[in-house]
Formats: structure tokens, sequence, C-alpha cells
């Protein structure tokens, strides 16, 4: 075993994988976003809907969350062409990240809901406030307080996730590692500092979330 | 769609493909089961390091709580390459399944310390003082007062963990090891459609996860029957 490292030659595409490495937080976000959205009205027909919508939220989160992500992608980007429907690269992983953070969300988002007490809700009604005054004074601060944490956590876990649309040639920061490491053929070297970048990227995130939630929402969201 | 299906199934689920199937279902068992075992018991002892009451040793717990940071927030198709390319440095000729099963381990033994931590921190603090009041030693304390208290906290979350595994290693397709999903790329590029490969396999994922969840939702309900909220929740 002779083996010299040599970061030298992979130093320079440093910048190159931190442009991937914005990609990879875009696509978390849009992900995020549209899983959050799914998450809201599943978790809503979970709670007020009618038996088959509960049965059909109850069959898609299961689903979801007992296969891996990278086979639904590859349903999605293998099957849907042979019913006619064309998808590039990047639309595939957008649409399956979501429809899989989707799943978690609805999870974590039903569990806020009903983490609200009927006492609550009864304490505002003989304070006497309105609808419009409970939903924003008492439910709303409890729901975000309640959710905060745990939404956060989703979205570093939606950005390490990304990484799996490097497997379709999207060129987000583990697609660029690829391409550099076709280039150079420092292998170690380049997807450790693939490494390094994916540490320092989700640290920053959890420290920018943990701040923004104790200054906005008044939560404590631990870091570490 | 549906007529491909059934013009392919017969040939799909030919005896030969079925042994190739059974074999790749096999591995994918065995490499999420058995990696997230051996990385749970690793786990735990970081996080016996981790915890300043039972290992009261500066460098061990700087180490554990620096490899379970690390590790956490490196995805695993990353850690997968990284952990390849070593084993290729160290000149390794074996099987690429003993590649896929120690990224498998040294991940999960970070996340297996991230649960076991949080067992150990749900045992209050009098309890941890009364047992060094009694003059209980470490092993002692651990294994009678702590652990008693803290398996219901730690077991429930461990099956979400190892389901988490099972999902993860269909990207140990990447470096050829013969899973599920290698399995059903092969299939596919031999000409069977995609629908066919991807569907079973998707099914072959969820009859490993959902038996899972299900026996961890069960002990979860077993171990925590004598806790009962207090208020009642307003959706139930």
């Amino acid at each position: 075993m002779n083996y010299t490292f040599q970061y030298g030659q992979v130093v320079q595409y440093i910048p190159y994988l931190l442009g991937g490495a914005w990609l990879s937080l875009q696509l978390a976000a849009i992900s995020f976003v549209a899983g959050a959205a799914i998450g809201l009205v599943n978790a809503t027909a979970l709670s007020f809907g009618p038996r088959p919508a509960r049965i059909a939220v109850r069959a898609y989160v299961t689903f979801f969350l007992n296969t891996p992500l990278l086979v639904q992608i590859f349903f999605i980007f293998f099957v849907l062409p042979e019913a006619g429907i064309l998808l590039e690269p990047y639309t595939a992983c957008a649409i399956g990240m979501s429809l899989n953070a989707g799943a978690y969300l609805t999870e974590i988002e039903r569990a806020g809901f009903q983490s609200l007490r009927r006492s609550e809700l009864d304490a505002a009604q003989s304070l006497g406030f309105n609808l419009r005054q409970t939903v924003w004074y008492v439910i709303l601060p409890h729901i975000v307080k309640a959710l905060y944490p745990p939404l956060s956590n989703q979205f570093i876990i939606q950005v390490m996730t990304t990484s799996i649309a490097a497997i379709f040639a999207v060129e987000e920061l583990t697609g660029r590692t690829y391409n550099v490491n076709a280039i150079t053929f420092r292998s170690l070297e380049i997807f450790s500092v693939a490494a390094v970048i994916y540490v320092l990227l989700t640290l920053i995130v959890s420290t920018a979330l943990a701040l923004v939630g104790r200054r906005v929402f008044r939560v404590k969201a631990k870091v570490f | 769609m549906w007529s491909t299906l059934r013009d392919e199934a017969p040939r799909f689920f030919g005896y030969y493909n079925l042994l190739f199937i059974g074999e790749a279902f096999l591995h994918t068992l065995a490499l999420s089961y058995l990696g997230a075992l051996l990385g749970f018991v690793i786990g735990f002892a970081l996080a016996l390091f981790r915890h300043p009451r039972l290992f009261p040793i500066l460098p061990l717990r700087l180490f554990a709580i620096a490899y379970v940071e690390v590790f956490r927030r490196i995805p695993f198709l990353v850690k997968l390459m990284c952990v390849f390319f070593a084993f290729q440095i160290a000149g390794w000729r074996g099987s690429m399944f003993t590649v896929a099963l120690t990224t498998v381990v040294l991940s999960a033994a970070a996340f297996a310390a991230e649960i076991v931590r949080g067992g150990f921190d749900a045992v209050h603090r009098a309890q941890w003082d009364a047992a060094e009041a009694m003059n209980m030693g470490r092993a002692d304390t651990l294994w009678r007062v702590v652990l008693p208290q803290s398996w219901p906290v730690i077991l429930p979350p461990a099956f979400g963990y190892t389901i988490g595994f099972v999902k993860s290693t269909s990207i140990a397709s990447q470096i050829g090891v013969l899973e599920l999903t290698y399995v059903a790329k092969v299939l596919n590029t031999r000409g069977f459609s995609a629908l066919i490969c991807f569907g079973t396999i998707l099914l072959l994922y969820f009859a490993i996860c959902w038996p899972t969840k299900l026996l961890g939702e069960r002990i979860e309900r077993r171990l925590t029957t004598r806790v009962r909220p207090v208020a009642e929740p307003m959706m139930a």
C-alpha cells in the first residue's frame, strides 16, 4: 500500500464543487417545499377527511416510507417513458424526492397537529377569542413550535438525500464530484473533499435554522 | 402497459430469474440487517464513550462526538464511494459486498450512537445520582439502573433505523453489489420492461421494510402501555 495523497490537483475544482453544493441546496429546497405542501394536504385529510381519503393517504405514506428513494426515482425515470411521459433527469429526481419527502412530512405534520390539546382551545374560547384570534394566537404558535425542530431536521436530511440525483447525472455536488473524478482520477481525494463539503454545508444549514428558530419563532432548536 | 406485464410475467418469473432475484433478496437482507446489527454494537460503544459519567475520558469523548457528527452528515452515496476507493487503494481484491457492508456499519454506528445516547438521556439525573450515592460501579450503574430504563426509549427507533439501511443499500448497486436494485437494472438491460423489473423489486423492498416497521410499532406499544398521556389529544 503505497499511495500518495495529491490534493494539489483537486483544489482548483473546489469552487466548481461549491457551485454544485448550491444546486444541491436548491434541489433540497424545491423538494422540501413541495413535500411540505403534500404533507399539509395529507395531514389535513388524515385529521378531517372522509374514510376513503384517509385510507389513500395511509397507503401513500406506507408505500413511500417502506421503499428506497433510489428505486422510486428509477421507477419514475424508466417506467413513465413506457407510458409516454418523458422527463428530464432533474425533473424526475425533483418529483421523486418531493413525493418521498411528502410521505415523511405527512407523518411529521400530523404529529404536530395532534400535539394541539383540547384544553388550549377551551382556554381560548373561555377568553372570548374568535376563530381568527384562536388560529393566530393559539393554534399557529403552538404548531410552529412543535413542528420547527422536526421540519428543520427533515430539511437537513433532504440536503443529503439530493446526492442520489448524481446517479441520474444531475450535476449537483455529488454529480460534479463524479465529473472531477473522471477528469483527474484522484478518486479518494475528490470524494473526501466532497464529504467535507457536505459536513460543512449541513452544519451551516442546521446552525442557520437553529438561529432563525430561536430569533423568529422562539424555538429552542439544538444544532448538535 | 398491463398487456406488456401479462406478456412478460411468465418469462420474467422463470426459474433462473427467480434464483437471481432470490439471491439478491438475501444479499439485501444480509447487508442491511447484519450491517445495522454490527453498527449498533459499535454505536453503543460510541455512546458509552460519549457519556461524561460512564467514561470521563476527554479524548475518547471528543472522538465519539466527532465521529457521530461527521458520519451523520455525509450522504450514503459519498460514504460508499470513499470506502470503495479506500479499499481500492489498500489493494482489496475481495467482494464488493464487503465494501458495502463496511459502509453500512460505519454509518450505522453513527446513527445508533445517537439513538443510544437518547436512551441514556431519558434516564433521570436523580437515578444516576442515586446509583452513585449507593456506591455502585459504572458497569453496575449501566446494567442495573440505566439500561432497564433506556431500552424502551432505544428499541422503537432502532427499527426505523434498520429500515433506513434496507433502503440505503439500494445505493450499493452503484458499485456492483448483487442486491435487489442491481438485479432490477440487469434484468432491465436484458430486455424486460422497466415496469416489471422495478415494480417487482419495489414490492420486495416493501416486503422487507413493512413487517419490520409493524414489529417496531408493536414493540413500542407494548413498552409504552404503562405510560398514558395526561391530557387527551385533540384529533385522535
